[in-house]
């Protein structure tokens, strides 16, 4: 049976903020889902942009497969760096899952996965100002 | 309705617009095909008893598979559906030229097919009236129904025709209507029940008020359904990622995602 650890945030992730024991519950029905082994999860930093259990977890899971996190978006939002993290997992032969989405990062998803991420800032960054169309419509 | 529309597609738009769904005849059978087949082997394969049996595994499931079998037939069909091979693929060969009539052609497509079995008799399988936004779906989404039998009356599924959509907000502003039984009795003599056979796909706007009752015809109903919106139109509670997934994105909506404007160095 593979081995899996999970990741949580605890911190807003992309505009959402999720109890940790929610994520952790989301993870775990995964990895039962996909016959994996979970292992307990490690929780990022809550300081911003802080990737700094992420990045230490590509090099130091020996005997682990690999990782699922909660959701693609608390990968970090540079692109760079979340590439950088790809290719770390990748060199190491470890694995990425993506729990709240079903997916796995490989060679294959990843262009439809960054498809999303460019989709889902495109969005935020057009979310109308609802005080102002509230105003408007009064 | 604008002039770089064809005469034909801003006479489809005011009939939408007026009833809220449309019934197409569906153009690519080898996918509709594809979808079926892949289902009905899905069923026989469910159990020894099915695959014995020579009968019609649609109209007559109920004849074969018991009221308390029945949900963990349909959660079982529902997995292995969606893990057939480019089940999506076809399903979105189906619905495409309709679907992409009304929403565009930048698509996000929902992440599983969902399916509906309605057996005749059956009290616990039913969705009261309801629009989709009431529980945080956008209201940019299309619905695309996909019935693999022939289905009419209570076998069908009811909507409220655009049109009525205004009474229906007085309606529930003057009166007290505190559950769906009482809005469904409420709206009962406006609503319309949709009239579809296999071989056609029903597309309806979801912020109108739909459902289904108790199924009181002799056969059992199966469709499936889906929702599609255009990729950059607002989203509800149901996310890109999570439950949406691009399927048609445009080369220069990636050029646009991925432009910088150059740095300059003063």
């Amino acid at each position: 049976m593979s081995k899996f650890k999970g990741y949580i945030s605890s911190r807003v992730f992309m505009g959402e903020r999720v109890p940790q024991n929610i994520q952790n519950l989301c993870i775990r029905d995964f990895c039962k889902k996909n016959k994996f082994h979970y292992v307990l999860s490690s929780t990022e930093h809550a300081m911003e942009n802080s990737f700094l259990v992420l990045k230490k977890l590509s090099n130091s899971l020996g005997k682990i497969d690999g990782i699922v996190m909660y959701s693609m978006f608390q990968l970090p939002s540079d692109r760079d760096l979340r590439l950088k993290i790809f290719n770390n997992f990748k060199k190491k032969k470890k694995k990425i899952f993506f729990a709240l989405e079903d997916k796995e990062l490989n060679m294959k998803s990843l262009e439809l996965i960054e498809d999303i991420w460019d989709i889902k800032n495109v969005i935020d960054q057009n979310k109308p100002d609802l005080q102002y169309l509230k105003n408007e419509y009064q | 309705m604008s002039d770089f529309f064809s005469k034909e597609e801003n006479k489809f738009f005011k009939d939408y617009f007026k009833k809220g769904y449309s019934v197409f005849n569906v153009k690519n059978l080898d996918s509709l095909k594809y979808i079926k087949k892949g289902i009905q082997n899905i069923i026989l394969n469910e159990s020894n008893k099915l695959k014995k049996e020579k009968f019609d595994p649609f109209n007559n499931f109920h004849l074969h598979v018991n009221k308390k079998e029945i949900n963990n037939f349909r959660l079982s069909i529902f997995r292995k559906l969606n893990n057939l091979k480019d089940i999506r693929f076809h399903y979105f060969k189906v619905a495409s030229p309709f679907v992409e009539m009304i929403n565009g052609n930048e698509l996000v497509m929902q992440k599983n097919l969902n399916l509906s079995i309605q057996m005749p008799k059956d009290d616990e399988s039913l969705l009261d009236i309801h629009a989709d936004t009431w529980s945080g779906d956008s209201a940019y989404e299309t619905v695309v129904w996909i019935p693999l039998v022939d289905c009419k009356d209570t076998k069908s599924m009811f909507i409220l025709p655009a049109n009525k959509y205004k009474k229906f907000n007085q309606i529930l502003k003057k009166r007290n209507i505190n559950d769906s039984k009482k809005l469904f009795e409420v709206l009962k003599k406006d609503l319309s029940w949709i009239n579809i056979k296999y071989g056609q796909v029903l597309l309806f706007n979801q912020t109108l008020p739909h459902g289904n009752i108790i199924n009181n015809t002799k056969e059992t109903r199966f469709s499936l359904n889906c929702r599609f919106k255009s990729i950059f139109s607002p989203y509800g509670d149901k996310k890109i990622g999570e439950f949406f997934e691009p399927i048609t994105l445009r080369p220069a909506s990636k050029i646009g995602m991925n432009y910088k404007l150059p740095k300059i160095d003063n």
